[in-house]
């Protein structure tokens, strides 16, 4: 049974995702959970970019992400069930363009959106199947979605996997 | 021997071979799309499940939108949006139960958890004190990432939910 506590008197366990950076307080904007909640993304200045930052929770490790860093700066991070997929806006010359990175394959798949539209946002559907993504079209911000189910396997949750998992093999 | 084939085939191979370091295109799905623009202006997306939480209006006004993609319309929010708040950032949960939201509200910006079965709007106080701005409520409901203003700085709390 769920008990609501009255107003002002929240005690929900809550912590800092942590510094940002070494050296000083630095932002940290755009947060992302995995649906199982052991990773979070977010994005912090590098070299003066905004850079996708991926964290194992709660220990804060970081993973690398080489196969992003051509293509900042970044924004907009979303991840699936399991964090098999990092989906997030990138820069490619003047462009912004939606990647999702596979981390078990370590493939990057750019997806160019019909007629050259720039996107500003986007959310991935935990599954990985469906993409959401804020565009503008004649100066007015609009949400278009996409099907990704021929692009990429679901990640699943773990009780709804059968056998090795999608979410197998993720460093 | 005809060229007509091999011609035929480089033409439908040439998108291939240009997009070739760009895999296939994502497919638009137009019928939500039409959905969508019936709602005008929609920005800041999330997807969960069979869920899709915007924010949008026409005219200015705003309020948060949770379209159910399988029926393709949206569904009811009693309790949540009302005339004077201005939603910022939109959270929902896979189930479609909880939506986490941050609004401005009489010069204030705040963040609330709804739950959409019990029409129950509870507000969630940053502490320390901040400003909250960008969400992320994970997809199995039971923890909020929020974007908070301290003292100039942007940072990210996470906040597990009852």
């Amino acid at each position: 049974m769920l008990v609501l506590p009255g107003c002002g008197s929240w005690s929900w366990g809550r912590r800092s995702a942590g510094p940002a950076g070494l050296g000083g307080p630095s932002n940290r904007e755009d947060p992302a959970l995995s649906g199982n909640g052991r990773l979070l993304a977010s994005v912090v200045e590098r070299g003066g970019r905004s850079t996708v930052l991926l964290q194992e929770q709660p220990s804060g490790r970081e993973l690398p992400l080489p196969q992003l860093m051509r293509f900042q700066p970044h924004r907009s991070p979303a991840l699936s069930w399991n964090g098999r997929y990092l989906a997030v806006v990138v820069q490619q010359g003047s462009r912004h363009l939606a990647v999702v990175l596979d981390r078990a394959t370590g493939r990057v798949h750019r997806l160019p959106l019909p007629g050259d539209l720039e996107v500003e946002r986007l959310s991935l559907a935990p599954d990985g199947r469906r993409l959401a993504v804020e565009v503008l079209r004649q100066g007015q911000a609009r949400v278009e979605l996409f099907d990704l189910a021929p692009l990429l396997e679901p990640d699943l949750p773990a009780t709804a996997v059968s056998g090795g998992g999608a979410g197998g093999g993720l460093r | 021997m005809s060229r007509a084939p091999i011609l035929a085939g480089l033409i439908a191979g040439l998108p291939l071979l240009l997009g070739g370091c760009l895999g296939p295109m994502p497919v638009p799905l137009g019928a939500l799309d039409r959905r969508l623009e019936a709602i005008g202006s929609s920005h800041a997306p999330a997807l969960a499940g069979r869920w899709l939480a915007v924010i949008g209006g026409r005219g200015g006004r705003e309020q948060v939108v949770l379209v159910d993609l399988e029926r393709q319309m949206p569904v009811p929010l009693p309790g949540l949006n009302r005339p004077d708040a201005q939603p910022l950032s939109v959270g929902v949960d896979a189930s479609g139960e909880r939506l986490a939201v941050v609004r401005q509200l009489e010069g204030r910006t705040e963040l609330v958890l709804y739950r959409r079965g019990l029409m129950a709007l509870e507000p969630v106080a940053m502490e320390p004190a901040g400003v909250p701005r960008r969400i992320s409520l994970r997809a199995d409901g039971r923890e909020l990432a929020v974007e908070v203003s301290r003292g100039g700085v942007w940072q990210v709390d996470l906040i597990e939910v009852p």
